[in-house]
């Protein structure tokens, strides 16, 4: 699956491979688009991320089921960010499930929209009808400390100050949209799913606010603030627990799909736990051994040059007793210390939208 | 260091993160099991969802447990419960 955006994009684009989708990683390079969305606002080309709709008078029971966060009363004006687990507790995605009147909306995370709507259509109930809107819908997304002018700008200022993961009808240029207050980074960020024909003039409506940001410097920033990015977290046989992505798994909630096999690794309290790290030299690959006192405690799982942080940052899975932050660890052979979550403290938590 | 001052230096702050995530679950009325909350999660917005009355019963809740006064910090402290347990135990940020 390819961005409808892709052809308006700048010849010079670098375009990669992201599961199924391929998307923009970056536009100008990565300092220059992490700057922009750490200090300004950037806006982001989320067409690799599909759109899936579930209608019909089974289309809640059968999300409820499907997610593992509570969306029985998910209204029209609200969203929410959910996992999405197979039988056995694995990952199958991270999505953002939107209340719609007559069902929801699910935006999957950039590249995993087959293996979500595979995963759907072998879970599917009479009375709940799943279709892929990808062919019709797209996304962009607005996502800085100053992205809050851009919406005033583009749209309208009081959507703006939406409060977090609420979403409105909205109009831009007699096209009618859908407008939410989401975020990925930390920052002030919006989402704004628009029909792929006029798709084109909203990109460059926003650009003529903000500069575009291209996956790279959008997974970095996450990567800052712990949020989980499952294409590189969710490594095969990794439990919720291990990823350290409880908090999108409402575990109260009766029943879902793969709620026994969480239940069962939080109870237990084995395996491994994730931490930040920051240290040695150059970026460490997945896989490469983490030592503490000369023993072999875990593996890292992600690590990238972090902007922000002007150093190594990454993220390794290491036995439970030390997964603490402010340990002096080795990781291919080189000192690292773990970190406290926020790795990067977002410029939008001192910044008032006005 | 050795493995064992590392896991020593670990539990000390897994304890203190432990009693912030029970004192959190017991002040807010959580559904939760205190140990369901991590250490790195957000606390606000995205993650645990809490909002700024939220903060005002946590403001009073620490200092009543640590003896912590932080109603003038940035909201950074609430970044995740293993950055208030920097705030409430300094010992905890001392190097290694």
């Amino acid at each position: 699956m390819a961005s409808v955006l892709a052809t308006r994009h700048p010849e010079d684009t670098v375009h990669g491979q992201v599961g199924d989708a391929t998307v923009p990683l970056r536009f100008s390079s990565l300092a220059e688009e992490y700057q922009v969305l750490r200090e300004r606002a950037a806006v982001l080309d989320l067409g690799g991320h599909r759109l899936i709709e579930i209608t019909g008078p089974a289309a809640v029971d059968f999300a409820q089921r499907i997610l593992a966060r509570d969306v029985e009363y998910l209204t029209s004006d609200r969203c929410m960010m959910s996992l999405v687990l197979d039988d056995s507790g694995q990952v199958v995605d991270q999505v953002i499930a939107f209340g719609r009147e007559d069902g929801l909306l699910l935006e999957s995370s950039c590249g995993a929209g087959s293996r979500l709507l595979d995963h759907l259509l072998a879970h599917a109930v009479e009375g709940a009808e799943i279709a892929d809107r990808s062919a019709d819908l797209t996304v962009i997304g607005l996502e800085g400390p100053y992205a809050w002018g851009v919406v005033g700008r583009l749209i309208d200022g009081e959507l703006a100050s939406l409060p977090f993961e609420s979403v409105v009808e909205a109009t831009w240029d007699d096209v009618d949209i859908v407008f939410a207050r989401t975020g990925y980074t930390g920052e002030y960020g919006y989402q704004m799913i628009v029909p792929r024909e006029a798709s084109a003039g909203l990109w460059a409506g926003a650009l003529e606010h903000a500069q575009a940001a291209g996956q790279e410097a959008l997974e970095l920033a996450m990567l800052e603030v712990r949020q989980p990015i499952p294409r590189h977290e969710a490594t095969p046989g990794a439990t919720v627990i291990e990823i350290g992505a409880n908090w999108l798994v409402d575990i109260t909630k009766d029943d879902f799909v793969g709620r026994a096999a969480v239940l069962e690794a939080f109870e237990a309290g084995s395996g491994r736990r994730t931490v930040g790290f920051t240290g040695c030299e150059g970026v460490p690959a997945p896989g490469t051994r983490v030592l503490a006192g000369g023993q072999d405690v875990g593996e890292v799982v992600h690590a990238v040059h972090s902007a922000g942080l002007g150093a190594t940052l990454g993220l390794a899975r290491v036995d439970p007793e030390l997964a603490a932050a402010g340990l002096d660890l080795t990781v291919g052979g080189l000192g690292v210390t773990t970190l406290t979550s926020p790795y990067i403290v977002p410029k939008s938590w001192s910044i008032p939208i006005i | 260091m050795t493995i064992d001052e590392l896991r020593a230096r670990a539990a000390q702050r897994q304890q203190t993160c432990s009693q912030i995530k029970k004192m959190i679950v017991s002040r807010l009325d959580l559904e939760i099991e205190p140990g369901w909350i991590t250490d790195d999660q957000p606390l606000f917005g995205r993650g645990l969802e809490l909002d700024s009355l939220d903060v005002l019963e946590l403001y009073v809740a620490i200092e009543a447990e640590f003896g912590v006064a932080l109603y003038d910090s940035d909201m950074a402290v609430f970044g995740s419960v293993s950055r208030l347990a920097d705030e409430v135990d300094p010992a905890l940020r001392a190097p290694a």
